[in-house]
């Protein structure tokens, strides 16, 4: 399988997500706005649960409605992200596989990719990310020098820069979306602030 | 110089957060901390209940520094008080320190073996430790003697769906309805739950707990969304009557007429909404089709 470029903007919202709900399991969908090809190119994400992850009806719900807000956008669900509650245990649950599965069936170059909570903290220097990919049938860790993130520094101080600024409880996932609709969870407003903060680093992360 | 009413406003924020149970624990650090380093005085003998409840705050929040001095003023004033010590047992758990926690609490229990806070810090352990089949077992044993403790009903069920025991998570559920007929969450979880389970017979029950949950509050958004998606998959299921497809595509239809109706007045003026809700209409528009 081929290289997966993670954007500055994916890794935040998945960053703050998680750094939302530190007591609870949390996930989200991947997205690419870039055509398919050999490489995957992540440029945006969705948070979605923080709550019952394994129960059906709010997954699907959510998976539906994300997939028309894709037709809609030119963007096209390529992964799916999950960060545990229990910080000590970043390998996919069940429930992580299944819905990976479930998006593999429409692209078969599917990311599964889990947050580890134990490599979220301000110094440290590895992203906390953990990487899978569908090989011979079932998931496997995906070669660390296949995964890119680009200006891995701007983006740990734009992250930075998003709690400093009060600017993270912006963040609004599916779960917070269906306890208060006129809630966004598209989260134009943040990727605004967020796209504000990127451009004088780098024109297109 | 800040003023007596200002004072008596930061207690009485605390006192609401703590009778409603809100676990915002950053705000509880910043009120609360400003109001026992410098307003220690004016509180009377409430000041006890906010070091404990600012002590749990700061343990939230990796403050050992705050939370080690209200644990100070807490054991000074309560020396020999369980309450105090169960206290101790949760900074210790804080700092991982789960062997010294459950001597802690074992030694609570052996001198008075009914005291459920203990009991349930011990679980909270398992829990910590990843242990959830140990923590699900100890939970039973403890709902056994405590048959009527609500809490430890909605802990063993977020256990149960855990481990995607869905069957049991609904008994559990089905306990907590029985003793809160008006809950509509608990309603709106066990209808997920049975809808989660699949089959026929479980989505037709999912759909009379979401309605319920409905009846009981009518802004419940999942309930509505859970109420059209369980209808749908009915009406759409070869093996049902033609008079069941017919009233189910019926409930369907009200459940989007109110569900279009939600989003048009929550997008009313609001430009950044406009995503989510063409979302929902398209996603409404194409289960439609698939339903006819």
């Amino acid at each position: 399988m081929g290289e997966v470029e993670l954007s500055c903007l994916a890794y935040a919202k998945m960053y703050l997500h998680a750094s939302q709900f530190p007591r609870c399991s949390v996930n989200g969908l991947l997205l690419s706005s870039s055509p398919a090809g050999a490489a995957v190119c992540i440029t945006d994400c969705v948070p979605l649960l923080h709550s019952h992850l394994s129960l059906a009806p709010i997954t699907q719900l959510a998976l539906t409605q994300v997939d028309a807000w894709c037709s809609q956008t030119q963007q096209r669900i390529v992964g799916y992200y999950q960060a545990n509650a229990c910080v000590s245990d970043s390998s996919p649950t069940p429930c992580a596989l299944k819905i990976a599965e479930k998006i593999f069936e429409q692209c078969n170059n599917t990311v599964l990719l889990m947050i580890d909570g134990e490599k979220m903290f301000p110094s440290c220097r590895v992203p906390p990310i953990v990487m899978y990919e569908r090989k011979d049938a079932r998931w496997a860790l995906k070669d660390k020098h296949a995964i890119m993130l680009r200006q891995w520094e701007e983006t740990c101080s734009i992250v930075n820069q998003l709690f400093s600024s009060g600017d993270q409880t912006l963040l609004v996932d599916f779960d917070s979306h269906l306890d208060d609709i006129t809630k966004d969870w598209t989260n134009q407003k943040l990727n605004a602030k967020i796209m504000e903060l990127i451009s004088p680093a780098n024109g297109n992360v | 110089m800040i003023n007596l009413s200002e004072v008596y406003k930061m207690r009485d924020k605390l006192r609401k957060w703590r009778e409603e149970n809100y676990r915002n624990s950053e705000q509880i650090v910043d009120v609360g901390e400003e109001l026992i380093n410098e307003h220690a005085s004016k509180l009377g003998d409430d000041v006890w209940i906010i070091y404990e409840q600012v002590m749990i705050a700061a343990l939230d929040c990796s403050r050992d520094d705050l939370a080690w001095s209200c644990l100070q003023e807490l054991k000074r004033q309560f020396p020999d008080s369980h309450r105090v010590k169960r206290l101790a047992g949760m900074r210790l758990e804080a700092l991982e320190r789960y062997e010294d926690a459950n001597k802690l609490y074992d030694s609570i229990l052996q001198d008075d073996p009914t005291n459920t806070a203990a009991r349930k810090r011990k679980i909270s352990i398992l829990q910590a430790q990843g242990k959830s089949s140990e923590a699900i077992r100890e939970l039973n044993e403890y709902l056994e003697q405590f048959v009527g403790d609500q809490e430890a009903w909605h802990e063993l069920s977020e256990l149960y769906i855990n481990e995607h025991d869905y069957a049991k998570a609904a008994f559990c559920l089905e306990e907590l309805m029985m003793t809160n007929p008006h809950n509509h969450l608990y309603c709106e979880q066990y209808a997920e739950v049975k809808y989660t389970q699949g089959g026929l017979e479980n989505l037709e029950l999912a759909r009379k707990y979401f309605a319920q949950a409905l009846k009981l509050n009518n802004r419940n958004m999942r309930a509505l969304f859970g109420l059209y998606m369980s209808a749908s998959h009915i009406a759409a299921s070869p093996k049902v009557s033609a008079k069941v497809k017919k009233d189910n595509v019926k409930y369907a239809a009200w459940a989007t007429s109110q569900i279009s109706r939600a989003y048009q007045m929550a997008g009313r003026g609001k430009k950044e909404n406009k995503c989510s809700v063409k979302a929902v209409e398209e996603m409404l528009e194409s289960m439609q089709i698939t339903m006819s």
